[in-house]
């Protein structure tokens, strides 16, 4: 069996952004879903760090020093390691 | 337009404050806003560099990106490629860039950068920057974008005579864009890296995450249990607010129109034309002007919850509550606006992203009561307790006549929107918290003034014409008869009022208060006064005269057969009815205008009336079972 690589233990250790810890800092790997350019447009861009504020029916993060609040579906759609 | 004159188009993100430099620019008073998305159109005006040249500027709705498929974004590229039919090219465009956000707002300015045309670069909010701790150097960005860039802060007015010195003459070279190079399926990419190498050397950002101002007032604002606490605190206020201050103004105003009706009064023969000035223009046309301090104060208080940031925090809170009824926390703001008055709730649905959702919201936004209410309520509620004013009963009720609107049109929100099945694209909430700031004080007085202006030329306008068709209605024909009530019942509007009669009895009303009700689907703080008028009251020297002696009179109203009018379930009935009916004919204008469709609003009347009605015959039926 090959040995894992460094990018299978990034892949592993993704989570989306309504999974992450409230109150720690992120860093964006990809967009994946329906949302995505919506989201880009808003600047939820790959490898920008982000805030998670607040968790709830919607969540609030900064990306870039805006806060911005977003549906649990959108926050779905980011996938985020720890930075 | 003459060609001669060359223009300059301002484009950039939203709420990068393009409309504010435009009025800067200009001196004109566009509406500006702390949220996104509130230059829905392109406006443009003139203005003079420091070297007498004049030129044109075209303010351009705010977009994320050139490529974006909304109107709004399509209108802001073909003004920019001057694909727009009797408008020219534009020879300069000023790109807008939040400095406190450059990653997002200089991909725009890529995008700009690439159409191949002069550009110069309006940094803007570098105050807000500063605060943030990032490092900005407009001297490096210049030098890596090739384009001029003037740092500003457009709500101070301060750089703006910089801005129109790097408008001088020549323009400024066309910048070539490097990274525009390679496939163009990664150019997106490509200009995002870009981006990220200019902020590395131009603005520089503290390591790390540190808390804002706005961070530890958001803790608390948008806490799950203070931040409602703090919330209703704050429409508790702004309600008591709106009640209680408002009376003094409109005491003056009262008086004044009393002052006139009675100069008018005698100066004048008495005669027909006499009567029109004073009960028709004077009467009419004043019952209405004295909401306007009530008006002025909302947009007020509208006004500084939008411009210091807090209304998006309010939107965020109310997410929940409105997604119960099949909206979104952005129809809070319209709705609530309509506790006011719903002409200016019914515009507010404009920032609404899903058009049913939108649809839904305009159609039970009436159902918030509404200050016009007010006057029926205050002469009515009292008789439900023998005459009793004050205390925490009548409190109680006037509770529950809110939340009665309030919870209907709720119900209602969500069966239409079931109705109306999902959108086509899901809209997903998602909203932009800005950063609080101070409100922009000029503005905030500027855009009442304005409200003001267009609230009085509407009671100069469409609310006179009504008033005088009212009038005439009562006047003629003529009976012959002193008898003010005997005039009435010979006039169009008793006959009317006979025919109607048979449409109130199940509601336990005679026709003379049908006769009112009807007159009061023009405007319903009428209904007041025509009842003072049909039930033979002396006016008062105040208002609060008149209604105790019309509810002393309507207390003590008999039927023929010696039974009490306005019994218990009676007046009860004629309370829903106001609650439910949609008795304002400049709300359906509003609704047909911003709805696109008669159809809506004529719905809308025939659905709100059908129902005031029927809930009506529902509680005087019931009630009168067990009263």
């Amino acid at each position: 069996m090959p040995l894992a690589t460094a990018h299978d233990l990034q892949t592993d250790s993704l989570l989306s952004l309504s999974q992450a810890k409230v109150g720690c800092d992120f860093r964006i790997r990809f967009l994946n879903g329906p949302a995505c350019e919506q989201l880009r447009q808003l600047g939820f861009c790959e490898s920008l760090q982000v805030r998670k504020l607040a968790d709830g029916r919607n969540l609030i993060c900064t990306v870039c020093g805006t806060r911005l609040a977003l549906s649990r579906e959108l926050a779905n759609q980011v996938m985020v390691t720890v930075a | 337009m003459p060609a001669d004159i060359e223009t300059i188009a301002l484009a950039g993100n939203p709420n990068a404050g393009k409309t504010t430099l435009f009025n800067a620019l200009t001196g004109a008073n566009q509406q500006v806003g702390n949220y996104a998305g509130v230059t829905v159109e392109r406006k443009s005006g003139e203005f003079f560099t420091p070297h007498g040249r004049k030129l044109r500027v075209v303010d351009l709705p705010g977009c994320y990106s050139l490529d974006g498929g909304s109107p709004d974004q399509q209108i802001a590229r073909q003004v920019l490629l001057g694909e727009v039919e009797g408008e020219l090219k534009p020879d300069l465009v000023v790109c807008m860039v939040d400095s406190s956000n450059l990653e997002r707002h200089l991909v725009f300015a890529l995008e700009v950068i690439e159409l191949g045309m002069p550009v110069v670069i309006a940094l803007n909010m570098v105050d807000v920057a500063e605060q943030a701790g990032i490092r900005l150097d407009p001297a490096k960005l210049a030098e890596e974008l090739g384009v001029p860039v003037v740092p500003l802060q457009a709500n101070a007015a301060k750089g703006i005579v910089e801005l129109k010195q790097a408008l001088r003459h020549p323009f400024p070279a066309v910048p070539d864009s490097a990274w525009k190079q390679g496939p163009a399926e990664q150019l997106a990419e490509r200009r995002r890296s870009r981006v990220y190498q200019i902020c590395e050397v131009a603005a520089r950002r503290p390591d790390g995450h540190t808390s804002t101002v706005s961070d530890r007032l958001d803790r608390w604002l948008l806490h799950p249990v203070w931040g409602w606490v703090a919330f209703i605190g704050m429409m508790l206020l702004v309600f008591w607010s709106i009640f209680s201050f408002a009376e003094i103004p409109m005491g003056w105003i009262e008086s004044l129109q009393g002052l006139l009706a009675e100069k008018v009064t005698a100066s004048m023969p008495d005669g027909d034309l006499r009567g029109l000035l004073v009960d028709g223009i004077i009467g009419g046309v004043g019952s209405v002007v004295v909401f306007l301090p009530q008006i002025l104060l909302l947009f007020f208080f509208i006004g500084l919850l939008e411009s210091s940031g807090y209304m998006a925090r309010a939107a965020f809170l109310m997410d929940g509550l409105m997604g119960k009824a099949g909206l979104s926390g952005k129809a809070f703001l319209p709705l609530f606006s309509s506790y006011a008055c719903a002409i200016p709730g019914v515009m507010a649905t404009r920032t609404i992203d899903s058009a049913k959702e939108r649809l839904v919201t305009i159609f039970v936004a009436p159902w918030m009561s509404c200050s016009a209410r007010l006057p029926v309520y205050l002469v009515l509620v009292p008789l439900l307790l023998g005459g009793q004013i004050g205390g925490l009963l009548q409190a109680a009720i006037f509770l529950g006549i809110y939340a009665l609107g309030t919870v209907t049109a709720l119900v209602v929100a969500r069966l239409l929107r079931g109705k109306l099945g999902p959108d086509q694209v899901k809209q997903h909430f998602m909203l932009e918290l800005p950063p609080y700031r101070a409100p922009q004080w000029s503005y905030v007085f500027r855009h009442i003034a304005g409200r003001g202006w267009s609230f009085l030329q509407k009671a100069g306008t469409l609310i006179l014409a009504i008033n005088i068709l009212l009038w005439a209605a009562q006047t003629y024909p003529k009976s012959g008869s002193e008898d003010p009530a005997e005039q009435l019942a010979h006039s169009a509007m008793g006959r009317v009022g006979a025919v109607v009669e048979p449409l109130v009895s199940p509601l336990g009303l005679d026709g003379r208060t049908g006769t009112a009700i009807l007159t009061s689907f023009a405007a319903r703080e009428v209904f007041v006064s025509s009842m003072t008028q049909l039930f033979h009251v002396a006016e008062g020297e105040t208002d609060e005269e008149t209604w105790i002696a019309l509810r002393k009179q309507l207390a003590a109203e008999t039927w023929p057969d010696g039974r009490p009018m306005f019994t218990v379930p009676a007046v009860m009935a004629l309370l829903v009815f106001f609650i439910y009916a949609l008795q304002c004919l400049p709300t359906t204008a509003v609704v047909a205008r911003e709805s696109g469709s008669w159809k809506w609003a004529a719905g809308q009347f025939v659905f709100m009336s059908a129902f005031a009605w029927l809930a009506a015959f529902a509680v005087y039926q019931i009630s009168s079972i067990f009263l």
